[in-house]
């Protein structure tokens, strides 16, 4: 097993795993921090957590793809709470923007000419959805990432949140909605 | 949510039906008692079109390419490991097609990323600040300790190591010990106390008997104390001998050795 011969010295085996899981810990990161420059700084930091505690991953206690996402959502929790004042200061500064002569996401959406290119359209498309997740709540943004991104199961997301499945379940519905109805206000008049 | 009943079905059971429904679990009856509460509820069923467009919305999102630096400075900052080489083939797979990287560190890689494993736990332990604060304060009473001992690090230069200049230097300073407790008031004070309670707890001894001079009527002369002195004319009084070996181990010696250290003083005495 990957993990055994990594606990016992083996540098392949670690490589192995930071080259097969980088990819989804990293999109993780970067859905749920909203920074490419976060995104890649947290994936770190759950590599190295990872490598500190690979040692006490009980296989028999669930999956190994289920033990890294818990270590990435607890860092991501840690690090919405340690940045959660900057968050409060800059939203107060894009209150103080907004006031004066900034304009909401949709009418700058409006105001921009509809791109020809439809792949354009679909990446424009796309980072809005992006900054429309980013305004979840962290419960409702988690249940939403981990299920429609990373396709984990109810029993898995429930494993990661340990939180129970109905739970899990209502979390993911109330962050479809809620992003559906910050999508509608912002692309009624674009689309 | 009200919890009102709609063709049968509940709204609080409708909810929790959602995510079967989109995922296509639901079937039969279950389906259709399902989608006949969504038709007729004017609550349940604009929040299952929201559910429903949050979920497509959400297929707009694709995966995105982790930054090609990801996994060498995972590495680095892991096992430590950092070389050209690594770099060479991050270089390569940016510019080509994404390919898993052969990458075996040497011998001297592996051994220095043992060698940080195995004294990082021990430096972590020691950069704890309870372990920080104990050798500050060890490393402070030292130094006091030295100071008071009158050892001054700029003297360290000027030691001699060899055995009869450490031997000097271990006398005098148990000399300079043995000066210093004996100079200490209390210690002095003590030693008193104890001498003053020996001599208080001891028997008294018996005077020595004294001659009554004013009652002597035997009109003898007194009789002095001639210890000292020879009785005879010829005896070799030896005075003094100020230096050198005891008087008695000199005269042992050869008689006609001129090196002999003794200053000899014959007197003749007269008795009348």
């Amino acid at each position: 097993m990957l993990v055994r011969r990594c606990v016992a010295g083996d540098a392949a085996a670690w490589e192995e795993i930071v080259q097969t899981y980088n990819r989804r810990i990293y999109n993780i990161c970067y859905r749920f921090a909203g920074s490419a420059d976060d995104a890649e700084d947290l994936a770190q930091e759950v590599f190295i957590k990872m490598y500190r505690t690979l040692a006490s991953y009980d296989s028999s206690k669930g999956a190994f793809i289920t033990w890294v996402t818990t270590i990435t959502r607890n860092l991501l929790v840690d690090h919405f709470r340690k940045t959660k004042n900057d968050r409060i200061t800059d939203s107060l500064d894009a209150a103080s923007s907004a006031h004066e002569d900034a304009q909401p996401l949709s009418e700058q959406i409006q105001d921009q000419s509809a791109p020809p290119d439809a792949r354009v359209r679909g990446r424009e498309v796309g980072e809005t959805v992006h900054a429309a997740l980013a305004k979840l709540s962290p419960e409702l943004r988690e249940a939403v990432i981990l299920r429609d991104l990373q396709d984990f199961d109810y029993r898995e997301i429930a494993t990661v949140l340990k939180v129970p499945e109905g739970t899990v379940k209502s979390r993911i519905n109330r962050g479809r909605a809620e992003l559906a109805r910050l999508l509608q206000r912002t692309y009624k008049q674009v689309i | 949510m009200p919890d009102k009943t709609s063709n049968g079905m509940q709204c609080h059971e409708f909810d929790g039906l959602v995510s079967d429904a989109l995922d296509g679990a639901l079937t039969g009856s279950r389906l259709e008692g399902f989608q006949a509460h969504a038709r007729g509820c004017s609550v349940c069923g604009p929040l299952f079109a929201e559910v429903q467009a949050g979920r497509n919305w959400l297929k707009n999102l694709t995966e995105v390419e982790p930054p090609v630096s990801l996994v060498t400075n995972i590495l680095a900052s892991t096992t430590g490991v950092d070389t050209q080489r690594l770099r060479a083939n991050v270089s390569s797979q940016s510019l080509s097609q994404p390919s898993r990287v052969s990458f075996r560190p040497s011998w001297w890689e592996r051994a220095q990323a043992w060698a940080s494993g195995a004294i990082e736990p021990i430096w972590g332990t020691v950069r704890q600040p309870r372990f920080a604060m104990s050798f500050g304060m060890a490393f402070f009473s030292l130094s006091v300790a030295l100071s008071v001992l009158g050892v001054k690090p700029a003297d360290l230069r000027s030691v001699s190591l060899r055995p009869a200049a450490i031997r000097h230097t271990y006398y005098n300073t148990q000399a300079r010990v043995v000066r210093y407790y004996d100079n200490i008031k209390l210690v002095y004070e003590v030693q008193a106390a104890v001498r003053m309670l020996k001599r208080n707890t001891e028997p008294s001894e018996a005077a020595p008997a004294k001659k009554d001079h004013k009652n002597d009527t035997t009109q003898q002369p007194e009789q002095k104390q001639d210890r000292n002195y020879s009785q005879n004319e010829n005896h070799l009084i030896l005075a003094c001998a100020p230096l050198g070996p005891s008087v008695f181990d000199s005269l042992n010696q050869d008689p006609l050795n001129p090196d002999l250290p003794v200053v000899s003083v014959t007197t003749y005495r007269r008795f009348v």
